[in-house]
């Protein structure tokens, strides 16, 4: 009877259901984990990589990336699908800019992206995308981490865990969290979280970190002002913190 | 050569267009009707481009009535002109502009207020206490200047418009013989005769 | 006849000490004609930015419209108000998205930002931004009103001060332009509020 329901994404179910939602709710589960940290002056977010064998050459693979100067994201669930979502919301940054000669609040970004991932669960010869979104962005307003499901919906989180391990990994920071943390804490907080149930060695090429905070920048007119950027950590950055925390 | 007149009064406009239809220097028709009801309360005297004129006059004439059976409630004098500058504007920019000027003429239908809107082909929307299209306005926006005040009653006021038809009888090398004279009030449109 | 002085017009924007003041003539005429003398070139965007369109009338009519569309639009998506900064260059987009068959319209922007900043610039027909420290003019009357504003205007003045510097630049301008004039209005814009008040010019 169930599967009545299951193949056109515009039916529900009886019970008020759209399958197909829940569907991709376990494709993402099945994802690896990404974890994402609030600190009083920054974000983080952090996943791990991990490749189907170790003859794959990891230092092309890319999860967490960057959409404009002041924004990342990380995904969990299907690397494929998550490209599209990053294509777009690069884009979608792009025309901001192009419009305000400013990059994009984080919330808006947000907000552009999860109406794509809605579209894609009403329209037809479509099906949802296969991932959640963990999106970091530091705006006039200051760091902000956003979770975007296969429905659409989003939130707003002081730290979230999303794939695999998120059960595990949200206990694990509900008893690590506190308000007051600063960045360098959450990126520790952040390899700590994941090493928790991590399969293998942790190292520079089996995980990936990015950092959304201020950072001073100098205008053309030699004007010195912070501003919000997102980066990527370099692999001996990464290698530095873990030797910290071993 | 055409000429529209508005003057605003107490609680009504008095408008009026001239009867002539006329093609480069020949007078093809005497006792033309320059001007549409709109709705009860709006009247609309539309001069230009012969062709487009008729055409836009009764294009806005039926959208107004539409707004009215649509919503059960007439649309006001100042949405009514602002729909039409709209048209206007954006007609401007089409493959083929509409060449019109009109005056919109009214009472406001909750509170009576009379209203006068002077608008050109090219979408430009002012709201006047009198008005005129056409070269008519060159010998008479003075006159006009001269002559009105607030609250005018109506004989007040169609001594004035006389005024204005004088000087041009007077200065303007065109005849222009007969006027076509209507009074928008809350009871609506009325023709007078000079 | 350039279709810019059809209608005629006069605006300019002066930056002061934690203020900014955008003034415009108020003449709607038909080339030499003058139809009215009430008629609206300055618009409020939000209570810290306005807009003046100098220009052809019908754009002036069609571009204040937009820029409310816009402007609420903008609200309602962001939940916030538009900065003057990013006001100028949705503003420029606008006017560039129609680079060959422009508004016939050279806007000036004044307003403060959210730290307070004075911010004033203006910008042709296509949308190319003009940042000034001093003072901006546009319209019919500009080459009259670099003369007087450059003369008058002075770095950090207080707002009354300001008014009065605006309010004369204003006034000399357009009494030596035909196509513009028959009164002033000028708002200038401080933290707490907007000072608007009309003038008197030459009335005729």
């Amino acid at each position: 009877m169930a599967d009545r329901y299951s193949f056109s994404l515009t039916t529900f179910s009886p019970s008020g259901k759209l399958v197909q939602i829940e569907y991709a709710l376990n494709a993402v589960a099945q994802g690896v984990t990404s974890i994402g940290i609030k600190a009083t002056n920054g974000i983080v977010i952090a996943t791990e990589k991990k490749t189907p064998s170790f003859l794959v050459d990891d230092s092309t693979m890319e999860k967490v990336a960057v959409i404009s100067s002041n924004i990342g994201m990380v995904y969990s669930g299907m690397g494929p699908d998550a490209r599209v979502l990053v294509d777009k919301a690069r884009k979608s940054a792009q025309e901001y800019k192009r419009v305000y000669h400013e990059e994009p609040p984080t919330v808006m970004l947000v907000k552009e992206v999860a109406s794509v991932m809605q579209e894609f669960t009403q329209s037809g010869g479509v099906r949802p995308f296969g991932v959640s979104l963990l999106i970091a962005g530091f705006d006039e307003t200051g760091p902000a981490l956003y979770q975007v499901d296969p429905s659409g919906s989003y939130w707003a989180w002081k730290a979230s865990a999303i794939g695999k391990n998120m059960v595990n990994a949200k206990t694990f920071l509900e008893k690590r969290y506190n308000e007051s943390m600063e960045i360098e804490d959450a990126v520790h907080t952040a390899i700590l979280t994941l090493k928790e149930g991590f399969e293998g060695q942790m190292t520079e090429s089996t995980i990936e970190i990015g950092i959304a905070q201020l950072v001073e920048e100098v205008s053309f007119d030699g004007q010195t002002s912070k501003v919000g950027k997102f980066k990527k950590l370099s692999g001996s950055e990464i290698k530095d913190y873990l030797a910290n925390i071993a | 050569m055409e000429a529209l007149f508005g003057i605003v009064g107490k609680d009504f406009v008095v408008t009026a267009s001239d009867r002539t239809s006329a093609r480069s220097i020949v007078i093809m028709k005497h006792g033309e009707d320059k001007s549409r009801e709109l709705n009860k309360h709006t009247l609309m005297l539309y001069t230009g481009e012969a062709g487009d004129t008729v055409q836009f006059a009764e294009y806005i004439q039926r959208n107004i009535q539409l707004y009215g059976i649509r919503n059960g409630i007439p649309l006001s004098v100042h949405a009514t002109a602002n729909f039409t500058r709209r048209e206007l504007a954006e007609s401007l920019r089409s493959r083929n502009p509409y060449h019109v000027s009109v005056l919109i003429a009214g009472t406001d239908p909750k509170t009576g207020k009379p209203e006068l809107y002077w608008l050109d082909y090219l979408g430009a929307m002012v709201k006047m206490n009198f008005a005129a299209h056409g070269y008519a306005s060159y010998f008479c926006m003075s006159t006009m200047d001269r002559y009105w005040k607030e609250d005018l009653s109506v004989e007040e006021a169609i001594s004035l418009l006389k005024k204005c038809i004088a000087e041009l009888k007077t200065r303007f090398i065109a005849q222009l013989p007969e006027f076509m004279v209507k009074v928008v009030d809350k009871n609506g449109v009325r023709e007078i005769q000079l | 006849m350039s279709i810019m002085e059809y209608n005629g017009s006069a605006i300019m924007a002066m930056k002061g000490k934690n203020c900014v003041a955008i003034a415009a003539d108020r003449r709607f005429g038909v080339q030499l004609m003058t139809l009215s003398t009430d008629f609206q070139k300055i618009f409020p965007v939000t209570e810290k930015v306005y807009l003046g369109l100098p220009g052809l009338a019908t754009d002036v009519q069609t571009l204040a419209e937009r820029f409310r569309f816009k402007v609420n639009m903008y609200k309602l998506r962001e939940e916030r108000d538009i900065s003057p900064k990013t006001f100028a260059h949705m503003v420029s987009s606008t006017l560039y998205e129609r680079r060959f068959g422009p508004f016939f319209c050279e806007p000036v922007i004044a307003g403060l930002e959210k730290d307070g900043t004075p911010f004033i610039c203006s910008m042709d027909l296509l949308g190319c931004i003009n940042h000034a420290k001093d003072f901006v003019v546009s319209g019919t009357a500009s080459n009259q009103m670099y003369g007087t504003a450059e003369g008058l205007w002075e770095p950090e003045l207080e707002p009354e001060d300001l008014f009065e510097t605006i309010s004369q630049a204003m006034l000399s301008a357009v009494d030596r332009d035909a196509s513009s004039g028959w009164g002033v209005i000028v708002h200038v814009i401080t933290p707490e509020k907007v000072i608007t008040r009309t003038l008197k010019a030459r009335m005729d």
